[in-house]
């Protein structure tokens, strides 16, 4: 599964995207783990140090439209993108 | 328990200024002032409310400047050193209330201050001088025509003391450029023009000296529960701001087809790659990286880069908003361009999203036949980093077309004619953020209604908007949100705390009303805290009210309703005017639900608080 990161994912892991190799389709909790193992460098600053959650305000967008949910489940072909965003001050 | 009335701990005094008679006042603000407006935003709203009773030109004398200390500046509170800006706006005529921030609030309280209002308009240029009980008129005549950075500089060689703090305009601010800022310490009160009213007074600067000492209530409870929130803003949940800064904001805006381009043309920028921050910090051969930020934050969140073999000095902020604003919104994608332009506002002393919003609607002016397309020189196109210095500084002095533009989008739009009006992107003359309002609905009602006009920070409804962007709420959920929105705002601009840390705390209102009471030594909880923070909206619209202010006011540029997004993932979307207008019923049912509630808890809530 190719997945986009942006904003710190892309900073800690220094790609603009990784493959993970899970069986598709994967659910949000089942993704942000593999994502951990792949890439151990977003914990704890994108993924919480129990593997199984984004660290607010990091998220996982689908084709960076759509937020999973519950036991949704996606695949490759759903784009996953994983970024955040800053404002304020 | 002594069995004493609990009493306001930090400094309280209001310094009233009248430049016309060169004549000040210094009182006390009772307790009941500050448990009810706390500090900050709350307190510059409230001292506004105070002296503005009607209609009023802003760039006359009688229109107040209120500065408005933090009431956690210069405590042991992290990303804390704040203060609030207020006074009525010659872009919008409506309340504009900023945020500055760093030293210069911190010794606001060290000089025993909690607010300064100021009116009435010198005869000559001149410096109000606070120098800890000493208050003094000083000429600022040779300060004229120099950057705030350079005029701090000239200040402090004048009292040789390197610790003289000042908030300065430049010369956008002195020739009356409707969207100047006023700077100190390298941050800037940008929006809504409050430094063209600085100008109007010929007040050049303010320097403060003071050592006095800021007393807390319960240190120990402070130093405790500071710690605690200073630890957290080193962790992961502001690690964004630490490494990136706002700019990264870019790339993930572009991904998501939610990058207002050219004027609002489109949502995406294919140049958008080109011009991101992220490619400067990436290409660490290419530019140099420099970090900063305010006093006493442990964020230090300000990014900024310059070519590696320019000047350092001329390094430039690279915040998402003023990246935006010379950037997909002017259609360059020329990196070092945006740089320059956006130093060259800060050297001029102009806020960025207006800057770059009025050079964009230029832009599209030239290309429509509204303006002559060598009005700056380098041609007038989007897409043109070369035209963008050049327009800044006729803007900033008033030069030819520059002079038309230094009026905001809304008033241009005016002046040029032949439909202009349709593409002035702006709410209630306040020129729009970096953000697509037609794919974001909550957002889009949080503009309409924004008592400042177009504040994305007054408004923060994009945050659940684009952490869901396919969500399908009804007007009810949504005037909801938009509402909490508002009213949070409110409360972390009246405390005054910066909102890089608001991931920070797990129940806001509870842990900063906590917060509050071990600094300040009266009562407060969430509850009471959501009050204060609905009652200073009402009186933000309350004063818009005496202004002139009416709902046919709230609504969003016509390009919005009328020109549908024209690419992207979101192609073909655009606000529709009777759904807008559903959820501004939904909105107004819901506030007048909660302006009752607010009346009854409030006057509770402060004689609770001041009960012996």
């Amino acid at each position: 599964m190719t997945v986009e990161l942006f904003g710190m994912a892309r900073a800690l892991a220094g790609a603009s995207h990784v493959e993970l190799a899970v069986d598709e389709p994967v659910t949000l909790r089942e993704f942000v783990r593999s994502l951990a193992d792949s890439v151990p460098e977003l914990v704890p600053d994108v993924i919480a140090p129990e593997r199984d959650a984004f660290v607010e305000p990091n998220l996982l967008l689908l084709d960076g439209r759509r937020a999973p949910s519950g036991d949704d489940t996606f695949g490759s072909a759903d784009r996953p993108c994983v970024l955040f965003l800053a404002s304020g001050g | 328990m002594n069995g004493h009335a609990p009493r306001y701990a930090g400094p309280r005094d209001l310094l009233e200024v009248d430049l016309t008679t060169r004549t000040w006042r210094r009182s006390a603000l009772g307790d009941d002032v500050f448990a009810d407006a706390l500090g900050g935003v709350g307190l510059a709203v409230r001292l506004i409310d105070e002296r503005v009773r009607g209609p009023l030109d802003p760039l006359a004398p009688e229109n107040p400047i209120v500065v408005a200390a933090g009431p956690f500046a210069s405590t042991p509170v992290p990303a804390a050193n704040k203060h609030a800006l207020a006074t009525i706006s010659p872009l919008t005529g409506l309340l504009n209330e900023g945020l500055s921030s760093s030293h210069f609030s911190a010794v606001l309280r060290r000089c025993g201050l909690a607010a300064i209002a100021i009116t009435g308009a010198a005869d000559a240029w001149t410096m109000l001088v606070i120098d800890g009980d000493r208050i003094a008129f000083e000429d600022a005549s040779d300060l004229r025509g120099r950057s705030a950075r350079e005029t701090t500089k000239a200040v402090r060689e004048r009292f040789a003391d390197r610790s003289v703090r000042v908030c300065a305009i430049g010369v956008a601010g002195e020739r009356g450029v409707r969207f100047a800022s006023v700077e100190n310490d390298g941050r800037q009160a940008g929006r809504g023009g409050t430094g063209a009213v600085f100008g109007a007074k010929r007040l050049k600067a303010i320097a403060l000296r003071g050592r006095g000492d800021v007393p807390v209530a319960d240190a120990a409870a402070t130093a405790s529960l500071a710690a605690g929130l200073r630890a957290r803003a080193l962790g992961p949940k502001t690690a964004k701001y630490r490494v990136l800064g706002t700019g990264a904001n870019l790339r993930v805006l572009q991904r998501m087809g939610q990058l207002p381009t050219r004027n609002f043309t489109a949502a995406q920028f294919e140049g958008a790659e080109r011009v991101t921050p992220e490619r400067a910090r990436e290409e660490k051969d290419a530019y140099t990286e420099l970090r900063a930020g305010c006093a006493g934050c442990p964020v230090q969140c300000e990014h900024m880069y310059v070519r590696t073999a320019r000047d350092r000095r001329t390094a430039a902020a690279s915040e998402y908003e003023s990246v935006w604003a010379f950037g997909p919104n002017c259609g360059v994608d020329d990196l070092d361009a945006v740089l320059d332009a956006i130093a060259r506002c800060d050297a001029l002393g102009l806020d960025t999203i207006s800057t770059g919003g009025a050079i964009a609607f230029a832009m599209e002016c030239a290309e429509r036949g509204l303006a002559a397309r060598d009005a700056f020189g380098p041609e007038l196109r989007f897409g043109n980093g070369a035209v963008l210095v050049p327009a800044i500084d006729a803007i900033a002095t008033r030069r030819g077309f520059g002079d038309v533009l230094a009026d905001g989008v809304r008033a241009a739009a005016a002046r040029i004619g032949g439909g202009a009006e349709r593409f002035a992107m702006h709410c209630k003359g306040l020129e729009l953020p970096g953000y697509e309002p037609r794919t974001l609905p909550t957002y889009a009602l949080g503009l309409a209604t924004c008592t400042r006009g177009a504040c994305h920070n007054r408004a923060a409804t994009y945050d659940k908007d684009l952490r869901n962007p396919s969500s399908v709420a009804d007007d009810a959920a949504r005037a909801n949100d938009a509402i909490e929105a508002e009213d949070r705002a409110v409360a972390w601009d009246s405390l005054v705390l910066c909102k890089f840390v608001r991931d920070c705390f797990d129940d806001f209102e509870t842990e900063a009303a906590a917060l509050w009471s071990a600094v300040a030594g009266l009562p407060l909880d969430g509850a009471m805290l959501r009050s204060i923070a609905q009652r200073t909206w009402e009186r933000k619209r309350a004063i818009n009210a005496r202004l002139g202010w009416t709902p046919a006011d709230d609504t969003l540029p016509a390009r919005l309703f009328d020109d549908a997004v024209a690419a992207g993932p979101h192609a073909g979307r655009r606000i529709d005017r009777a759904g807008l207008r559903a959820l501004q019923s939904a909105y107004e049912a819901r506030r007048t639900v909660r302006r009752d509630q607010v009346a009854m808890r409030s006057s509770a809530s402060t004689a609770a608080a001041l009960r012996p």
